[in-house]
């Protein structure tokens, strides 16, 4: 039980000293490598750190990667190895980081407006430089930003949170410490309305505590949308302002 | 292993997205309303895209005097929108590029502003991939040499293609490509190989058809090659630049761009169709680089240098800026020290104080 008073404390206090439905310190930027790829995008939640890169609809570099009719995505997800505390060299066949790759790429499938480019692939390209919880959710936002500054069309930001079930208390974007102590879910929403695009849940949970966890996750999916929708606006006005348009 | 995996998006047209919104329960009305940010620094988030049921494409009024569809010509917004934002819910407008319709109402699919050109409403992302149009004069690498037809490279998102039938023969012979032509492609152009040429037309699903037919095209030697983002290059009349210093620019609309030597080009000559028999042998396709002095070496490095510092700081490229950018350059006494940040803006602030006039 002591360890639970850690996590979150009587006085609704959680280890980093936010409440449960406060998100992390929520950082990004975007055109941040604008020499070697078409979009690229850098996020900080707390203190998971992804890098972005996007090359793309670019003419596909193997005839297998040919769909007639759409645009086909691949992505790649490298974790490095100075990323967590446990320096550890990851393969790029960890069925771990495999999965997280077909998740994002699924998602994404859905996200970009695949018919205009037939013939044609988005390369996706996620760098992981720190992980503290919640990395499938930093590098879905990291890919949408990245996206968005490649030009690519797509319908709406695709932006992911956690959320994670203590007991009966419902915890918003959960750290790496909170990951290991409960159940939690990643959500994926498309837009600011009620569109899911992912929905990961990897651990047993009671089936009536699922709707609050998705509640809350999805209220923190819309509240990213307009973070990085303010920093897509900035970045937008200053490239008008020099007039390089 | 997860337990529960679910992709969902397929009522992203269905009538639900056009319609009201769904009744929230108790609990969610509850949770959204209690999210707030931990850092306080943090900017608030705009509203603007919550109430989009209200905004519609508005033009700016001192532009156009009034919002009508019948004011011909294009007008650009300085307004930015976003992927998802409703740009009309009007039927009166067509709906173009970056755009997305459900129903009545369309909404942007890219982040830009809005062009109006008449009736036709669309969206110009802010960055892109080169969208090659007919007559633009670009510069590409071959990727593939297919059966009657080579690939190549244009920046583009697709690959274009050099049909065979679009190329000048070497000695300048007007017939149709034999088999023989077919099989000694390689000799004209192989992978890797650079050329300029022109866009000859465009297909439905953005490829792009290129020609050579014309001595101011074909392969490309004696120079340096290097990439701008196609949005900075300034469509001009002309795209080959004869610069002081004994250099030639050749700046394709599509971004890429190849310095070289400067030779006195067949074109030049005034060479009629008539005399391209003579003029037009095998050097065209040739891979050999000419001599070129240490002097011009370092003037090509300047002004490759200098074109970076106009792509560091997004300043358009044209002629007069880059030859300013290289008169700029030359308070630097190695083309090496223009590699500093510090020097690019410099160079680029320059530019544009003298080509304003």
């Amino acid at each position: 039980m002591a360890s639970r008073m850690e996590i979150f404390s009587p006085e609704g206090l959680r280890i980093d000293g936010r409440r449960w439905n406060e998100v992390r310190h929520f950082r990004c930027a975007i055109n941040t490598h604008p020499v070697s790829s078409d979009g690229s995008a850098i996020i900080e939640q707390g203190n998971t750190k992804v890098i972005c890169n996007v090359i793309g609809p670019v003419e596909p570099t193997l005839r297998s990667r040919v769909v007639p009719d759409r645009v086909s995505i691949s992505v790649k997800v490298v974790v490095a190895p100075f990323s967590t505390i446990d320096r550890r060299k990851r393969s790029q066949n960890d069925s771990r980081i495999q999965e997280m790759c077909s998740s994002i790429q699924h998602v994404f499938e859905d996200a970009v407006i695949a018919h205009l480019f037939p013939r044609s692939q988005i390369d996706v390209n996620l760098y992981v430089v720190a992980q503290d919880g919640g990395v499938l959710q930093a590098c879905i936002n990291a890919t949408t930003l990245a996206l968005i500054d490649a030009g690519v069309p797509m319908y709406d930001y695709v932006c992911a949170c956690t959320a994670g079930m203590l007991d009966r208390e419902v915890l918003l974007d959960l750290n790496r410490i909170e990951e290991s102590d409960m159940p939690f879910l990643t959500m994926a929403t498309i837009g600011s309305k009620r569109k899911v695009a992912l929905l990961q849940l990897e651990m047993k949970v009671q089936f009536d505590r699922l709707e609050p966890m998705m509640a809350a996750s999805m209220s923190g999916c819309h509240h990213i949308r307009d973070l990085m929708d303010n920093e897509v606006r900035k970045h937008g006005k200053s490239r008008l302002e020099r007039g390089s348009l | 292993m997860p337990m529960l995996t679910v992709h969902t998006s397929t009522d992203l047209f269905s009538s639900s997205r056009l319609g009201h919104r769904a009744p929230r329960s108790a609990k969610e009305e509850l949770d959204s309303e209690d999210v707030v940010m931990s850092d306080a620094d943090s900017a608030e988030p705009e509203q603007e895209s919550d109430d989009d049921d209200d905004r519609i494409f508005s033009l700016d009024h001192t532009e156009t005097g009034d919002g009508d569809a019948r004011v011909t010509g294009v007008v650009k917004s300085r307004h930015i929108v976003t992927p998802g934002e409703l740009v009309t819910a009007e039927s009166m407008w067509m709906r173009g590029h970056g755009t997305y319709s459900v129903g009545l109402k369309s909404y942007s699919s890219v982040a830009g502003t809005i062009t109006r050109v008449n009736k036709l409403l669309s969206v110009a992302p802010l960055r892109g991939r080169y969208d090659p149009k007919i007559g633009d004069h670009v510069i590409g690498r071959i990727i593939d040499v297919g059966t009657r037809s080579w690939h190549v490279d244009i920046g583009a998102k697709q690959a274009a293609v050099l049909m065979l039938g679009s190329v000048n023969l070497p000695g300048g012979v007007q017939r149709r490509k034999s088999e023989s032509d077919e099989l000694q492609m390689r000799a004209f152009l192989k992978e890797g190989d650079l050329l300029n040429a022109e866009v000859q037309a465009v297909f439905t699903d953005g490829a792009a058809s290129l020609h050579t037919r014309s001595l101011n095209y074909g392969k490309l030697r004696n120079g340096y090659f290097f990439t701008i983002p196609s949005s900075l290059v300034v469509r001009s009349k002309y795209h080959t630049f004869e610069l002081p210093g004994g250099v030639d620019l050749v700046l394709g609309v599509n971004g890429y761009i190849w310095l070289r030597k400067h030779t006195q080009q067949l074109g030049e000559q005034g060479v009629s169709i008539t005399r391209l028999a003579e003029e037009a042998g095998w050097e065209i396709y040739s891979d050999e680089n000419e001599y070129i002095s240490p002097s011009i070496r370092e003037n090509i490095a300047r002004y490759a240098n200098a074109v970076k510092a106009l792509r560091y700081c997004e300043v358009g490229v044209n002629e007069a800026r880059v030859i300013a950018a290289y008169e700029a350059s030359k308070e630097y006494r190695s083309p090496g020290e223009m590699i500093e940040n510090d020097v690019k803006k410099r160079i680029a602030k320059h530019v544009l104080l003298a080509t304003k006039g």
